[in-house]
């Protein structure tokens, strides 16, 4: 049945999405930057651990050190970058051209380093199928949605029961009460930067482990999740991730019909429709 | 039976939990100065922001010269006739005082780039007339020494003045000011009040938010009390001012 | 001495571009990433209306400038009407479509091999064949696209747009339609780029889909930052400097292999270098 392949198929790429979905959605929610960079850190992570596997260290080392710089890249590109230029009052046109600056750098010094061409990650385990009657996925694909659907309750629980998640959620919802109620959204935003970072090495890390690694590869996925993320209502974790999943679905089934190389035409077109129709998106926070 | 000039009826507003606008309903007439007061989070500006275009009630509508004004944007309110000024001034601070009335001035040759580019001279020329009219307007409300000044070098009561400029520049009858006098100095705050009916005398109807007493009783031919998102009361000036149960309200106790 | 005429043809286009994408992401203060896209678009209908011998050049030309318009329109009307950060994704969407479609859609673009033998502009029947005929013919349009931006920054259209970048709100209520006008600047923007695309087909005599894609808008958006955002000097110096930068690069030696990275990498340090340390470029005023 190729299509409940698809359908398969298409929810293991959902939840990849679905993480970086809510992780830009962190970012964006709290500190209204549309942090393109992100595809950066995205790429970023991917590269990172195929250094570490080739360098011998273990699989699972190699992931948590992927997340760990991540992490540390994200809290760095907010205290170098961005918070220089809120001190310097940009606007917000400035600081989406700095982001843009910021990840043709990144990729650009990924491409220079490693080259240009698709890199293959040397993992054997991840290529051995796992058959669930006429349906076939491979260790890789199980481990992405794992461990992707495990993010994104991590995250709900982290935002919505501990102190730091309520806080970034209070300075999201109203930084200027935020800033006189001594909330300190500067030092919100470091951790915003640093755990979304975190979060989003994931998907950063699985997804090439089939698909291999590619410098310029992280503005597509990016693209789609905050298409997602802008149709589930921007400042829900969930509306981002559900509509990752959709949309994943919709783009493998459209493979039934169209050639794959359009299937980023159907995302647009989606898009199009929600912007056309629906700019508020499906679950937006009611304020 | 005349329509009545403006007339607000029903309106409501919520902001999330928050009614900022109940049941709200209130007539301007014309030619008069009708002042509106009352305490902060009244709905004053928000009331001001339904009329010209800027936010949508929930519910009611608002009707002027007998014509329905619901679901008009702010550009088709003031080619109605209805301007306003903002409590934060929103002049245009890279630009002189003299482009900040041109700007303002109803449709001008080379509004649109074709134009522009293909009647150079025509635009040109328009230019010239358009900007004699803006200096006419800024001596009106007493600007005219500082047309090539740019905003940010003007006082804070020049500035008010400008905005007043501005919406004068539009053309509309109907101006309704927010708080033209606050933060002014004395010698400023009178000649902002002469101002005021001066406009008056021209024939311009105005809807003024103002919480200086001393300005309400001297301009004021009407006022209106807003609480709570509500008209609560509305009067002579004397009256509304010299009423206690108001003043506790606007005061937190007596004056 | 051809060279010299090569780089300085190139430049004469790409100051048109400049002007474009000044127009769109300087005045009207709408983040573009998607010049690139209406470039190739003009460029490709250019090159298809004279090797299918349809049009003369100057026919194709007006053509190509009508479709961008018209196309830039289409493009910015409806994103328009949500806010500016919804508008990042469409530009970004529109520029990935783009590429996708330039590359796959042989029998119109001849795909990712481009077209190529494209016959030189023909004026009043006279062909332009040698190099310099050409810079000629891309220095008479520079010139004239510069005088038609200098007329609309000092017209009425000009002052309310610079009114609009400072405070859309305060222009509505002085009952200016301000969607009519960021529209109105993106058909314009839409005019140049199809312009510069008809010049550079026939400039070329050879059009593919990497010189329209999202590192060419990049470029573009460099050179109005280095230049400077707003002005006509600032237009016409960025494109002159970064197509010098090249050639300056090609004295430190770097392997050819990571050639192409080094440039765009060295684009995207210029864009966080001048968004840091100055917005207004070179010539220009602070975006």
């Amino acid at each position: 049945m190729l299509a409940v392949q698809l359908l398969v198929n298409g929810f293991v790429t959902g939840c990849a999405l679905g993480v970086v979905a809510i992780s830009f959605s962190l970012i964006y929610a709290t500190t209204k930057i549309f942090h393109v960079a992100h595809a950066g850190i995205y790429t970023l992570a991917g590269y990172l651990a195929w250094t570490f596997v080739s360098h011998g260290v273990p699989d699972i080392a190699a992931l948590l050190l992927a997340i760990a710089l991540g992490a540390l890249g994200g809290a760095a590109i907010q205290q170098f970058l961005y918070a220089p230029l809120e001190r310097r009052k940009a606007t917000h046109l400035v600081v989406l051209i700095a982001s843009l600056g910021l990840l043709a750098v990144m990729q650009n010094i990924i491409a220079a380093v490693y080259s240009a061409n698709i890199l293959q990650f040397p993992v054997p385990w991840g290529s051995r199928m796992v058959a669930a009657g006429s349906i076939r996925l491979t260790w890789t694909q199980l481990l992405t949605a794992v461990l992707s659907l495990a993010a994104y309750a991590g995250t709900m629980w982290f935002a919505h029961r501990t102190i730091l998640g309520k806080r970034i959620r209070a300075v999201a919802s109203n930084p200027f009460l935020a800033e006189i109620t001594r909330l300190q959204p500067q030092a919100v935003y470091i951790y915003v930067l640093a755990i979304a970072s975190a979060i989003v090495c994931l998907p950063g890390v699985l997804v090439p482990l089939d698909l291999g690694l590619q410098p310029y590869g992280g503005i597509t996925p990016l693209l789609t999740a905050t298409i997602a993320m802008i149709a589930g209502g921007v400042g829900s974790i969930s509306g981002a991730f559900a509509l990752s999943v959709l949309i994943a679905e919709l783009q493998n089934l459209s493979l039934l019909v169209i050639p794959g190389e359009w299937s980023i035409g159907i995302t647009f077109f989606i898009f199009v429709i929600f912007m056309l129709f629906r700019p508020t998106g499906l679950f937006t926070k009611a304020r | 039976m005349n329509a009545p000039y403006l007339q607000a009826s029903g309106i409501e507003v919520s902001f999330g939990g928050l009614r900022a606008l109940q049941d709200c309903g209130f007539t301007v007439d014309q030619g008069r100065i009708t002042c509106l007061v009352g305490p902060n989070g009244a709905g004053k500006t928000t009331i001001f922001n339904v009329i010209t275009g800027f936010l949508r009630p929930d519910s009611g509508s608002v009707s002027f010269r007998g014509k329905s004004l619901d679901g008009l944007k702010p550009q088709a309110i003031v080619d109605a006739g209805i301007a306003r000024t903002f409590q934060n001034l929103r002049l245009f601070v890279d630009l002189t005082a003299l482009d900040n009335v041109v700007v303002a001035l109803p449709s001008q040759a080379g509004e649109e780039p074709v134009g522009a580019i293909f009647r150079p001279l025509h635009v040109a020329a328009t230019q010239k007339r358009k900007r004699q009219e803006a200096m006419e307007i800024l001596a009106h409300v007493g600007l005219e020494a500082r047309a090539k000044d740019f905003v940010r070098n003007l006082s804070y009561g020049e500035q008010k003045l400008l905005t007043v400029a501005r919406v004068l520049a539009t053309g509309a009858e109907l101006l309704l000011l927010d708080e033209p006098a606050s933060g002014l100095s004395a010698g400023a705050l009178d000649a902002v009040m002469a101002l005021l009916r001066r406009l008056q005398a021209d024939g311009k109807t105005l809807l003024v938010v103002e919480h200086n007493t001393r300005v309400v009783q001297q301009i004021a031919d009407d006022v209106l009390f807003l609480h709570q998102g509500h008209l609560m009361a509305q009067g002579a000036p004397a009256e509304i001012i010299s009423d206690p149960a108001l003043a506790e309200i606007y005061f937190g106790g007596a004056i | 001495m051809d060279f010299l005429f090569s780089y300085i043809a190139l430049a004469e286009i790409y100051v048109l571009l400049s002007l474009s994408t000044n127009l769109l992401v300087g005045i009207a203060g709408i983040f573009s990433v998607s010049q690139a896209a209406v470039f190739g678009v003009g460029a490709y209908i250019v090159a298809w209306f004279l090797m299918n011998n349809v049009l003369g050049f100057v026919p194709a030309f007006l053509i190509a400038a009508a479709g961008c318009v018209v196309l830039n329109i289409l493009l910015t009307l409806p994103a328009l009407r949500v806010s500016g950060d919804y508008f990042v994704v469409t530009s970004f969407g529109i520029q990935l479509l783009a590429t996708a479609v330039f590359t796959n859609w042989t029998t119109g673009t001849g795909g990712a091999n481009g077209l190529p033998g494209i016959p030189p502009p023909d004026l009043f029947g006279k062909a332009l064949e040698s190099t310099g005929q050409i810079v000629t013919l891309c220095s008479a349009a520079m010139v004239l696209s510069c005088v038609a931006f200098w007329l609309v920054m000092r017209a009425p259209f000009g002052r309310m747009l610079r009114a609009i970048r400072e405070d859309e709100l305060a222009v509505a209520a002085a009952g200016k339609n301000v969607l009519r006008a960021k529209v109105s600047a993106a058909a314009l923007a839409g005019a140049f780029a199809g312009i510069a695309g008809g010049l550079y087909a026939t400039f070329l005599s050879f059009v593919d889909p990497t010189s329209f894609d999202l590192d060419a808008s990049i470029l573009m958006l460099t050179m109005v930052v280095v230049g400077g955002a707003r002005t006509l000097t600032g237009s016409i110096i960025g494109p002159f400097l970064l197509l010098a930068l090249p050639q300056i690069l090609t004295l430190i030696e770097i392997p050819t292999t990571i050639a192409a990275a080094a440039r765009q990498l060295l684009y995207g340090v210029l864009l966080i270098a001048f968004m840091l340390f100055r917005p207004q470029g070179l010539a220009g005023e602070k975006l």
